[in-house]
């Protein structure tokens, strides 16, 4: 066994100079402090989209798009292939578990500060790998084409007309037409397999090259604290063990929640129906959706509901642009607005999520 | 002046009403017994004398009567047929009907507009003309206590017809005019043992009907004579139904109304009206349970329960103006008129010369009559009550028996085989389990079912086993089905156990070999 | 070297190789829901609801096919006039399939004989209410039913 493996390493190592890399991963250390935890869930947040890659490419082999076929294919996958069931629960619940995970590495992120200089580019890119997840959940959730989804879809992509002037063929571009139709399922179905895996593959990439470049951000007390008293963990293989740990547990977790609570089908979406009562879109855009029916119907000059995206839109952009006005930055001082204004995002989206999810 | 009045009379005396009101035949033992057939509806026209008639009214019209007097002198065939009116008797004069002024000697006064003089009544206005006494008000202003016969007749078909043409039928059309009798007078038209005759000088007519209703048979009084009601009413006897029995007499509505006695729904109820009243029919000697029966019958249930009026009624098997029990040779058609392809089989199976030669009626023997059930597999067995063993024994000199009992086991299996079927999908779904496919291939095992039920009147186990074999095929496979997702079930739990037990394992060993590596990095920095 | 080294060393192959196992079986209850997944099931494609009845070309007039719309059967006929018209196959009086009958120009149930006209209405036998009717539409050469 051994000789094989030191044959392999030579035969690479003629080819390709694995020092520097071997270099880099017994030098690659990550801070052991109170909030370390936190630093898991980058990780989580890989390891679920390698499972919707894998699971995903796996409902791809028998999931056709169309109107007349989707949910039939789906019930399909679900009934009559084997293990079927299996895979498209563990798509479903993998997807929510990503959304969350996502949510809880940005903010971790977030309040420790780690998007201060010089990692303002990852903070970037891990702002849009959120957008991205986010257009992947709901371009995802119509695919099955059942009652629920076609109605979620149909109130979603409305929000986008009460933009003035762009709102409409924004609409029409999102819907490929009026209304919510099979050209929509077609455009979600390449949205969802084709344009956002590559522009999330690229971007994560990108990421990921960020992280390892400028390494694992300290806390922000260390800077003022001795040498000896800040304490590491070797990147590998104490820190990988652990991630492929908890991975493993994850995974398993994943395994039980797709055993015990079976993602449903639902019924095959009939346009001419009326829409079922209660519709609500999925969770990670719940609060949004509740925020905008407290606006009143007019505003001034404009739709209380254009305004309310546009300030969404607003908010979202100064969230992103954050080590921008984060105007301590320079001197690595605490900046507590940065705290209050976390702390008040949080405590929004919770409290309007409850609201909307009774 | 005279003239033209004269003429007038003369044309109201001649229409065919009018011939046939005089001519009509004279009973003898029209009884005023016969049965009505509601105590507002149909009580006979001529049963209005009223209890509180005033003792002088009882009389006849005083006289003089100017009316009369001069009518009498210009030859009044209508003052004397008015002579023996009931109307005459109870002292009400020309007047009552025509208007003027009786008192008068002057001709011009006493027919004067002034005075209500109407002349002869339009068609159009004859109910309202009599209307006055028979109507809302019941006769109160001439001291009698009349029916209201008035409103009953603006409800009815016939109203509607007169409203569309004079030609339509009002109550001088039944009643007759100046010789008007109570029904319970064998000179009425109306009599019950005229009445039929009557309603068939128009519904008999086909050129007349085309007026009104041209979709509507002319051929019910031909009928009422062939049936049992008709020979019976021929014969002097006015208890059996006329045609006033069924469909009451004023307010006489289309079939097609939910109000008429006669709408499918209502008719079980409108024969039984006669037919379940022991005492009425006692001197007939036939039973009166048929409503009874009928009503918990499978035919009763779907028609009065279920409201389907493609359920047969009283009439639908008996006939309803020609109403007779079929004879035992035409009871199989007469069912086989809906249960077809029933009827088929049994008319090509054994049983039927044996039925014929035992004289026993062909469905009833099995099924009886006004009382039959939904048919059960039990049915088909050796057991007594079933049907079968009325004729087979099973005391092995019968060869039919072990048939009988192998028949009974082929549609047990398929029923029993649906049963355990449906149950096993059932436990399959509760776990939560799609068996839909399955569900749906059962549907087969209904079919099946009700084919192997008419394939046993061919009384040929070949027949029915052929009919059965798919249903029974379909429940093998469903309950497989079902068995199947059960098992999928488990084992995907069984499945979860296992990774999860592995993944605990390797989550252990995991973490003993970071402890390991540790300790080992530990030591080495030492 | 010490007895304790040598402990030290033998365990550590024997967590290794324990280690080892657990990754193949973990491997394989990965890895055996996937293949199972791949393998190709007896029906090998999805059913559409059967929108798409029946190829043009292939319903002469005066034949029909029966077919499964839903969790039910379903009748398209193509009527001796040329006319494509579809209904519910399922018999209004006891549930049975109903079938054309070119012989008689009826839609005919076995069971007791029922008969509808070409317009799905009951005309004869114990069917108490008419077939529902459904929506053709002819699309090039597919007969596309839907519930109208």
């Amino acid at each position: 066994m051994g000789g094989l493996k030191d044959k392999l390493e030579a035969w690479v190592q003629e080819r390709i100079d694995l020092v520097p890399i071997r270099e880099f991963a017994a030098k690659k250390k990550v801070p052991q402090f109170v909030g370390s935890f936190w630093y898991y869930f980058g990780g989580v947040s890989l390891f679920l989209f390698i499972i919707q890659v894998v699971t995903g490419i796996l409902l791809l082999m028998y999931y056709q798009p169309g109107a007349q076929t989707a949910f039939e294919s789906v019930r399909f996958i679900v009934v009559k292939v084997k293990f079927g069931w299996l895979i498209r629960s563990i798509h479903s619940w993998s997807a929510n578990l990503m959304i969350f995970s996502v949510f809880v590495h940005m903010f971790s992120v977030y309040f420790t500060k780690a998007f201060r200089k010089p990692r303002e580019l990852t903070w970037y890119s891990g702002f849009i790998l959120l957008l991205l997840s986010m257009g992947f959940g709901f371009s995802g959730y119509l695919l099955p084409w059942n009652t629920l989804a076609f109605f979620a879809t149909k109130v979603g992509t409305s929000i986008a007309a009460v933009l003035p002037v762009l709102g409409e063929p924004m609409l029409e571009l999102l819907r490929a037409g009026k209304d919510v139709s099979t050209a929509t399922l077609t455009r979600f179905y390449g949205l969802h397999v084709a344009i956002l895996p590559a522009v999330f593959t690229v971007i994560l990439g990108a990421h990921l090259m960020l992280v390892q470049m400028m390494g694992m951000h300290e806390p922000e007390g260390w800077k003022s604290l001795p040498a000896e008293k800040r304490r590491y963990m070797p990147f590998f293989p104490n820190f990988v063990l652990r991630d492929l740990l908890l991975w493993l547990i994850v995974l398993n977790v994943l395994a039980i929640l797709a055993v015990a609570f079976p993602w449903e089908i639902g019924f095959k979406a009939d346009p001419f129906i009326s829409a079922p009562a209660g519709i609500k879109p999925e969770w990670y855009f719940l609060f949004m959706y509740q925020a905008l029916k407290y606006f009143p119907a007019k505003m001034g000059m404009m739709e209380g509901e254009a305004v309310g995206v546009m300030l969404f839109g607003v908010g979202g952009l100064l969230w992103f642009l954050v080590p921008l006005w984060d105007t301590r930055t320079p001197s690595g001082a605490r900046n507590r607005t940065i705290t209050w204004v976390g702390l008040f995002v949080i405590l929004f989206i919770i409290a309007l999520s409850a609201v909307g999810l009774r | 002046m005279m003239a033209p009045r004269r003429f007038m009379w003369m044309l109201l005396a001649v229409p065919a009403w009018a011939s046939f009101v005089w001519g009509a035949p004279v009973a003898t033992a029209a009884g005023a017994e016969a049965k009505p057939m509601t105590a507002s509806a149909a009580t006979p026209a001529g049963a209005v004398a009223p209890a509180a008639a005033k003792p002088a009214a009882t009389a006849g019209v005083k006289s003089p009567d100017g009316c009369v007097t001069c009518h009498l002198d210009v030859g009044g065939a209508q003052v004397d047929a008015y002579k023996k009116d009931i109307h005459y008797q109870k002292g009400v004069g020309c007047s009552g009907c025509h208007g003027g002024d009786p008192r008068s000697d002057d001709q011009d006064a006493a027919m004067s507009k002034a005075k209500g003089y109407i002349g002869v009544p339009k068609k159009a206005d004859i109910p309202a003309v009599c209307g006055k006494c028979h109507g809302p008000s019941h006769g109160q202003a001439s001291g009698f206590h009349l029916k209201d016969m008035r409103t009953d007749y603006d409800a009815s078909a016939h109203a509607k017809a007169l409203s569309g043409s004079d030609a339509g039928p009002q109550c001088v059309s039944c009643h007759g005019s100046h010789g008007i009798a109570p029904a319970s007078d064998p000179r009425s038209p109306v009599n019950p043992l005229h009445v039929a005759k009557t309603c068939g000088t128009c519904h008999g007519d086909a050129a007349y009907m085309r007026n009104f209703a041209p979709g509507l048979p002319v051929d019910q009084y031909e009928k009422y004579l062939s049936s049992e009601h008709g020979k019976r009413n021929a014969t002097g006897d006015a208890n059996p139904a006329t045609c006033v029995s069924c469909h009451s007499n004023h307010k006489i509505l289309e079939v097609k109304d939910p109000r008429s006695p006669v709408y499918p729904t209502q008719v079980p109820a409108t024969c039984g009206h006669c037919h379940a009243d022991s005492k009425y029919m006692a001197r007939y000697h036939i039973p009166t349970n048929q409503y009874e029966e009928y009503k918990s019958s499978v035919h009763g249930e779907a028609l009065l329960k279920k409201s389907d009026l493609n359920a047969p009624a009283c009439n639908s098997c008996h006939g309803n103006h020609g109403a007779a029990p079929p004879g035992i040779s035409s009871v199989a058609a007469v069912c086989g008129t809906c249960h077809q392809s029933n009827a088929e089989l049994f008319g090509k199976s054994a049983h039927r010369p044996a039925f014929e030669k035992e004289k026993l009626p062909a469905c009833v023997t099995c099924h009886s009559n006004h009382g039959v059930k939904a048919p059960t597999d039990a049915m088909v067995s050796m057991d007594k009550p079933a049907p079968c063993a009325k004729c087979h024994r099973n005391d092995g000199s019968d060869k039919s028996a072990p048939t009988i009992l192998r028949m009974r086991v082929a549609l047990d299996s398929l029923s029993l085989g649906g049963i355990l079927a449906q149950r096993e999908l059932a436990r399959a779904e509760s776990l939560g389990m799609d068996v839909s496919d399955a569900r749906y291939s059962l549907k087969d095992v209904n079919q099946s079912i009700v084919q192997s039920r008419v394939a046993i009147h061919s009384f040929k186990l070949a027949s029915l086993v052929e009919a059965a074999r798919p249903g029974i095929r379909v429940t093998v496979l469903a309950k497989q089905a079902g068995l199947d997702a059960v098992h999928e079930y488990r084992f995907r739990r069984e499945g979860l156990a296992v990774s999860t037990l592995i993944v605990t394992l390797l989550v252990i060993l995991l973490y003993l070999k970071i402890r390991q590596i540790e300790r080992s990095q530990k030591n080495e920095k030492k | 070297m010490e007895p304790g080294v040598d402990q030290n060393i033998s365990r550590r192959s024997f967590l290794n190789n324990l280690l080892g196992i657990g990754v193949v079986g973990w491997l394989g209850s990965v890895l055996f829901p996937i293949f199972e997944y791949l393998k190709v099931p007896p029906q090998s494609e999805a059913e559409p609801t059967s929108v798409v009845a029946a190829k043009f070309k292939d319903l002469k007039p005066n034949h029909s096919v029966v077919f499964k719309f839903g969790s039910a059967p379903a009748i398209l006929l193509n009527g001796p006039d040329g006319k494509m018209r579809a209904f519910s196959g399922v018999c209004t009086h006891l549930q049975c399939t109903v079938q054309y009958r070119p012989d008689m120009q009826k839609i005919w149930c076995a069971c007791h004989n029922g008969m509808y006209d070409l317009n799905g209405r009951n005309i004869a036998g114990p069917p108490p209410k008419p077939l529902q009717e459904y929506k053709v539409v002819v699309k090039g050469d597919d007969v596309i039913v839907s519930k109208a």
